[in-house]
């Protein structure tokens, strides 16, 4: 474990170094793999009823430019503790989607994106109860229903802003709405909330994520992205990919094809 | 765009501490909606019921001496047998019923906790109860909701007896 983070730090360490070295030579535009931690699952106890936390990691690689395959994966543990019932519920999930940026960049730097996209998500987790107390005319009774696994399915649609706030560090949040699709069923208690897609009591969940992300700058390109248009003859992130090193593009003059267009 | 970064995730930190209700607005009050009526549509004067072995003063469970053709009492029924009993004095005459269920625990809400769910499965009555019509086998904390024309069972008295 501590070799893998000690791997980790070694690479940041050395792409961050390459980034600073990489500012200089401002034709250049540095992608790559972005990796990334959720904040705002750090602020869930202070946020949210009972006692809820958790983590969530997240990536995404970029592709064409503008789309950007996403995976996320995290733990939640929820112990809600009532007068008439003591609810525990914990599990793992992930998602897998896209995000697709909106809008235009500006320059070969700028690397701040809004985005709309989907995920389609999948938790396994158990969830009991205990002391469940029932009282009426008869009496009391308590009772309990035991550690019950459960999984769920749902999609996500998705909407946020990322901007690069130092070289190669992302801030960024997204709006999330969440549609079930399965849960497992419980005919005593069906999960009033789930790792991963949040509360379902509600109709249609709806989530954010806060999200500080590192680039590890393994990709270059001269070439800015196109914005993706709807109903256009030719998608624009199909562009082929500009090496400057290529005999096509001839070396490091004259920048890229997008620019030599205008 | 930064501003925009900042000032979007102020407005969804606001939104997402409006969200929470902590209240309970359902009913979680599981009761047996039943409806009384004697045979030859004869007028039920008084009428008294308590919960079988429960004859500590305070046990009544319904009591009117106003007369009606019929009178529709929600009953509840036990949380640990598989039977609950009932005595009833319907124009000063008793009667006893023994109403058969199963019981799950079923779930509400975040807020508003469980509530005990039946189904009822049968009865047994005494000679002075001539019928009793199940019309809703399903005993549950929407049972209550019932509007005034609908119950889960009909018990008809013998017009006889009472």
């Amino acid at each position: 474990m501590i070799r893998i983070l000690i791997s980790i730090l070694i690479a940041l360490v050395i792409s961050s170094t390459s980034a600073l070295a990489q500012t200089k030579a401002e034709a250049w535009r540095y992608e790559g793999p972005r990796i990334g931690v959720d904040i705002s699952r750090f602020l869930l106890p202070a946020i949210s009823t009972g006692n809820r936390t958790g983590w969530e990691l997240q990536a995404d690689i970029p592709y064409k430019g503008n789309l950007f395959p996403t995976f996320e994966t995290g733990m939640q543990w929820f112990d809600d503790k009532h007068s008439s019932f003591h609810y525990k519920n914990s599990g793992a999930y992930g998602r897998l989607g896209v995000d697709m940026s909106i809008v235009k960049f500006e320059s070969l730097k700028d690397h701040d994106f809004v985005f709309v996209g989907f995920r389609y998500g999948y938790a396994m987790f158990n969830q009991q109860t205990d002391s469940i107390v029932s009282s009426n005319y008869w009496g009391t009774k308590v009772g309990s229903l035991s550690n019950h696994p459960m999984s769920a399915h749902w999609g996500e649609l998705v909407f946020g802003m990322k901007g690069e706030l130092l070289p190669n560090f992302f801030f960024g949040w997204s709006l999330r709405a969440k549609f079930p699709l399965v849960v497992t069923n419980d005919q005593n208690i069906q999960p009033y909330i789930i790792p991963g897609l949040g509360k379902t009591g509600n109709g249609t969940p709806f989530d954010f994520s806060i999200t500080m992300s590192y680039r590890f700058p393994i990709f270059k390109t001269k070439k800015i992205p196109k914005p993706i248009t709807v109903g256009g003859a030719k998608h624009p992130g199909l562009n082929e990919d500009i090496d400057p090193n290529s005999q096509g593009f001839g070396g490091s003059g004259g920048g890229g094809g997008y620019n030599r267009g205008r | 765009m930064r501003f925009g970064l900042i000032g979007f995730l102020l407005l969804l930190l606001s939104l997402e501490s409006c969200t929470d209700e902590n209240r309970c607005y359902d009913s979680v009050d599981t009761l047996m909606i039943s409806s009384f009526s004697v045979s030859g549509f004869k007028n039920i004067n008084s009428m008294r019921i308590r919960g079988i072995n429960r004859n500590d003063v305070g046990n009544t469970l319904f009591t009117d001496s106003t007369t009606s053709l019929t009178k529709r009492v929600p009953l509840p029924l036990s949380l640990s047998a598989d039977s609950t009993g009932f005595i009833f004095t319907v124009n000063g005459k008793i009667d006893t019923l023994f109403v058969r269920h199963k019981m799950i625990i079923s779930f509400i809400s975040e807020y508003c906790g469980f509530a005990p769910a039946y189904t009822l499965a049968g009865f047994r009555r005494s000679k002075g109860i001539d019928s009793i019509r199940i019309k809703d086998a399903k005993v549950n904390s929407q049972s209550i909701l019932k509007s005034i024309n609908d119950q889960n069972i009909n018990i008809y008295f013998n017009s006889a007896s009472h």
